[in-house]
């Protein structure tokens, strides 16, 4: 299972790279086409960034999930290891509850966007709302990890 | 509006209880302001959970925001491909010579930094791996050398380009050119006000000096920094004389950069550069993941009329434009002690906006004022992603460079005072050299 989990996260984080260096492409495009010949200046091209940057933000926040790093605000003392893993469930099931809100609402969204597509660049709108429930399941998954640990934590059946 | 069916009052309660409330329990404020969301959308017939998909759609459908990415991007890049070397250098033939040498190294690099990136926490991040380590070897206080190198790293956003200002011009329409060119005089102050402050403290705690760089030695420093400096010149330019937009630009700073790295400066190896990509991913999906629940959330308080009621009560204490800044930035540094910088915006932005409108401030000095006090917020606990960022890098808790940090913190306060009293510090460039861009 850790190695599904790591492999996955690796997917993800990888994408993610992915996502930021092509962006990078039509935002130049668009400066080029503005100023030189050389190619049209596609209408697209600043439709397709905002699109690359939308999947860019979703796999971010899941990867996030795994690795903890979403911004946390510390204003309770540091607590010892057990009821730190105490709250730290606590803290996790509010985000479940997000999460299954971004899955059922997500496939909602995907649905209503099945025969949509984007006005510019004519691409089918049920990819790009698709990094909603996609994010949703994802996060329920490194949070089932998150929880698996703590619990044991807690539990007093593994160290800290 | 009269159909909702909770009065402001209740509904303001209900959003920020719940926030506050799992705000405490340590849930992530991206996900704790889109919880907050949900016991009104499930109360309120009219409204469904979809909202908050549609918001976030919204919020991150947005070419504007590319440019936190790129900007974030550029600063890895930057030190990676040795950009920032340079600069070091530079600065240190500069100031090296002054009391707290690397000290004042440390608050000038990041003067030339925030010419080029437009991101304090890419700031932070970078020179507290630089410095931190180097000053406490020459003898510096640690907790010195992690609050100098956080408050320093605030610049970024005050000097343009910054991230801020894009977000503000986002979403408050105010002319983002104007902003950089009203940005710059303050930058300078507040780093002129930090360097006083390294200069009285390493004169109480005997801190180390550098023998004086001769002037070849500067020339040559200069010399070899002249491709990283005419960053700031392209990007900041290139704004103003509309050759691109902000975002635009970004991404021309991580081509340049990129340039100077791989071709100029010939220091990038493929996997430094796959390793810059990560970074930027990471550090930039988590701030605006952020923005896209912030979003969400002020959507709620805009429906219900929230801000409108709260002015309600500020409006009739009759203010003129020096009492409303304060005013104004004082909601700021509180704000920016619990939320991030953009969420901030988009949140309270909004809602101060006709405050400053109805006293009649010039929307240019309104930003400013606004985005000094959000960059101070950078390094106020418990949440100050700078001091938080330099904490981390120097392994210790938060607590430790608190003192320091709020020391050093008085006589920025005092620039930022000085801005609200006279708005012809921030207003003064744009005035002289693009009026147009003021009305």
């Amino acid at each position: 299972m850790k190695r599904f989990l790591d492999g996955f996260h690796r997917g993800l984080t990888w994408l993610m790279a992915a996502m930021v260096g092509i962006l990078i492409i039509p935002v130049t495009l668009q400066i080029v086409s503005r100023y030189t010949a050389l190619i049209p200046s596609w209408i697209w091209t600043e439709e397709l960034s905002r699109f690359l940057f939308i999947w860019m933000i979703m796999l971010g926040s899941m990867v996030a999930v795994r690795e903890g790093t979403h911004f946390v605000v510390d204003v309770l003392p540091q607590l010892p290891p057990r009821p730190h893993a105490a709250v730290q469930i606590v803290a996790d099931l509010g985000v479940l509850v997000f999460a299954g809100i971004f899955t059922w609402y997500g496939i909602e969204f995907v649905k209503f966007g099945w025969n949509q597509t984007s006005e510019l660049a004519d691409l089918p709108m049920p990819f790009i709302f698709a990094a909603w429930p996609l994010a949703g399941l994802t996060w329920i998954v490194f949070l089932g990890e998150h929880f698996v640990r703590n619990f044991r934590i807690v539990a007093g059946r593994a160290p800290a | 509006m009269m159909s909702a069916a909770l009065a402001p009052g209740q509904a303001a309660i209900v959003l920020f209880g719940t926030f506050f409330t799992l705000f405490l329990l340590r849930v992530p404020v991206a996900f704790a302001l889109g919880l907050a969301c949900l016991p009104i959308l499930a109360f309120e017939p009219r409204l469904s959970p979809m909202m908050l998909l549609n918001e976030t759609f919204k919020a991150y459908n947005s070419f504007i925001l590319l440019a936190v990415p790129f900007y974030l991007l550029t600063a890895s890049l930057m030190n990676t491909g040795g950009v920032t070397d340079r600069l070091v250098r530079l600065s240190r033939s500069m100031v090296g010579h002054f009391p707290g040498a690397l000290a004042q190294i440390n608050v000038l690099l990041s003067v030339f930094f925030a010419g080029i990136s437009g991101s304090s926490t890419a700031d932070a991040a970078s020179q507290s791996k630089i410095f931190i380590d180097a000053q406490v070897k020459e003898g510096y206080g640690l907790s010195f050398s992690i609050a100098i190198t956080a408050v320093s790293a605030v610049l970024a956003v005050i000097i343009p380009p910054s991230i801020l200002m894009i977000v503000w011009g986002g979403v408050i329409s105010t002319s983002i050119g104007a902003m950089y060119l009203a940005g710059f005089l303050p930058g300078i102050l507040i780093a002129a006000a930090q360097m006083v402050t390294v200069h009285v403290y390493a004169k109480i705690y005997n801190y180390p000096v550098y023998p004086r760089a001769t002037l070849k030695e500067f020339f040559y420093a200069g010399w070899i920094s002249i491709p990283a400096l005419l960053t700031a010149f392209i990007i900041v330019g290139g704004v103003l004389l509309g050759w691109f937009t902000p975002t635009e630009s970004a991404a021309v700073a991580v081509l340049y950069t990129t340039l100077l790295s791989v071709f100029i400066y010939r220091e990038m190896s493929f996997k430094q550069f796959y390793d810059a990509l990560v970074e930027t991913g990471r550090l930039s999906s988590i701030a605006l993941f952020c923005v896209g629940t912030a979003s969400a959330f002020g959507w709620l308080l805009a429906y219900y009329q929230i801000p409108r009621a709260l002015l309600e009560n500020v409006s009739t204490w009759g203010m003129g434009i020096t009492q409303a800044g304060f005013f104004i930035a004082f909601v700021f540094l509180v704000v920016g002690c619990f939320l991030d910088a953009i969420p901030a915006i988009i949140i309270f932005g909004t809602i101060l906006q006709p405050l400053a409108a109805s006293v009649g401030m010039n929307p240019v000095h309104f930003a400013i004022i606004g985005i000094v006090s959000l960059a101070f917020g950078l390094v106020t606990p418990p949440y100050g992603l700078c001091l938080m960022i330099s904490c981390s890098v120097a392994g210790v808790p938060i607590r430790f460079a608190l003192k320091d940090t709020l020391i050093m913190l008085i006589p920025m306060i005092l620039m930022l005072a000085a801005i609200i009293i006279w708005p012809d510090i921030p207003l003064i460039l744009p005035r002289l050299i693009a009026p147009e861009l003021l009305k």
